[in-house]
């Protein structure tokens, strides 16, 4: 049994690697991962906005899905994925890594404090989503490129 | 005819034009009677500050400073924090009433439309002194601004008069039915202090803006790209909601989820102050005005 784990912790390690290997670009992963991130923001804002009925186990997973995106964002920008795919990402995030660290801790710790509050009603989601959406916000204003304008 | 006498028809002429053009720019002084007795409301004047985006241009201190490069040349934002320097703290109701509604200073002489006086015209005079309470309250900024750097012939100031002849004008622009109070609100937020089509509605040559197309987005004046038509049309936000646009407005965020970019992302800070009525009335306007498709380049 200890060897399967152990064999098990390998694989979840090389994990990364694998889906390099399989062709994924750092550009497409964390597309993908935005993708999810924005779906859980649709189920949140959906509620904030009255769309949706407050359910909190939906919130709670909502937060999960962030606190997961936000451990590993950071780790999707490596040199040489500047460009292409598509990507919206600007070029500050490797000019100012600093500040685009900064600006993913403290998206983080919204999150963090969110799970934390655990929602249990709709006025009470509100002051926990809040500063995790302006994070969203802040970030993309310095770090992502605009196409509108 | 003999070459005399045309010259002398020819100095009557100019001295005619030079003399009307005197006339048609003359800037009078309108007196605004009750400034004085005003009894203001600071949260009223607060609320203004925010849907008029004040800070949005002049800064969070008021101190003015900030460039704005546009095709008539470089003007300078002012200090607008009641510095009795370097700023407007020894204006009275009066001159406050003059530069907003008419974009004329205490001075006597014009403002450049880059002060977008033209939306704030339509404002109400109790609004707009609630609103000089309000920057009264605030703190002074000693920032010295310098004055605007402009190309002949809109080096000229007294001109303006001439350009407010033809698009100084404090009705609405969308015919709307009166007996709709939200719609009323919103008509108001959005075409008075809250000067939306400053961006979203292109400009004619002289700069004024074509109302005939309002609304139905304009050239970015931050460079690339285009300020997004916000009329319902399906080239503009057709699809979205009222509580869509409400709720982008609080929030930063596109129905889709996208957050707000660009110079919208300082406006909808100011919206994001506003009180839900004032939101779903800003809605409500823009679900009701016509709807144009974008302009073909």
């Amino acid at each position: 049994m200890a060897r399967f784990s152990r064999i098990f912790v390998i694989l979840a390690l090389l994990f990364p690697l694998s889906q390099a290997l399989a062709g994924e670009a750092p550009q497409e992963i964390r597309h993908e991962v935005m993708e999810g991130v924005r779906d859980a923001a649709k189920s949140v804002g959906g509620m904030l906005k009255g769309e949706l009925e407050f359910d909190a186990g939906v919130v709670k997973e909502s937060f999960a899905t962030w606190a997961d995106a936000a451990a590993t964002f950071g780790d999707l920008f490596p040199a040489g994925s500047e460009s292409g795919y598509d990507t919206e990402a600007r070029d500050t995030i490797w000019s100012d890594r600093d500040g685009f660290n900064a600006a993913l801790a403290a998206w983080s710790e919204a999150i963090d404090a969110g799970i934390a509050a655990n929602p249990q009603s709709l006025e009470e989601l509100k002051p926990a989503a809040g500063p995790i959406f302006k994070q969203c916000k802040a970030c993309h204003e310095d770090y992502r490129v605009d196409d509108e304008g | 005819m003999t070459a005399k006498k045309l010259a002398w028809w020819l100095c009557i002429l100019l001295a005619l034009v030079v003399g009307l053009f005197w006339l048609l720019t003359s800037s009078r002084e309108l007196d605004f009677s009750g400034p004085d007795s005003h009894s203001a409301d600071l949260a009223n004047g607060e609320l203004l500050f925010h849907a008029g985006g004040c800070a949005s241009c002049h800064g969070e201190a008021l101190q003015g400073g900030l460039e704005m490069k546009t095709d008539f040349g470089t003007f300078l934002v002012p200090n607008i924090s009641p510095d009795l320097e370097f700023g407007i703290g020894g204006w009275s109701g009066n001159d406050f009433l003059n530069a907003m509604k008419f974009g004329r200073a205490p001075e006597g002489h014009y403002y450049y439309p880059a002060f977008p006086y033209t939306s704030y015209s339509r404002a109400s005079a109790a609004d707009l002194l609630d609103l000089k309470a309000y920057l009264d309250s605030l703190p002074a900024s000693r920032n010295p601004v310098a004055g605007h750097d402009t190309q002949f012939p809109w080096s000229i100031r007294r001109g303006i008069g001439l350009w407010n002849l033809l698009y100084l004008d404090d009705g609405p622009v969308v015919d709307l039915p009166a007996q709709d109070e939200q719609l009323m609100r919103g008509r108001y937020l959005v075409e008075a202090l809250g000067h939306c089509a400053e961006c979203h509605t292109p400009r004619g040559p002289f700069g004024g803006l074509d109302t005939s197309q309002w609304l139905a987005g304009g050239p970015n004046p931050d460079g690339d790209g285009k300020v997004p038509n916000i009329t319902p049309h399906e080239d503009g936000i057709g699809g979205w909601s009222e509580q869509d646009i409400a709720y982008y407005l609080e929030s930063g965020f596109t129905p889709d989820y996208d957050v707000v970019g660009g110079s919208m992302a300082e406006v909808q800070e100011n919206t994001a102050r506003l009180s839900d009525p004032d939101r779903a009335a800003i809605a409500a306007y823009l679900k009701a005005i016509p709807a144009l498709p974008n302009e073909v380049d």
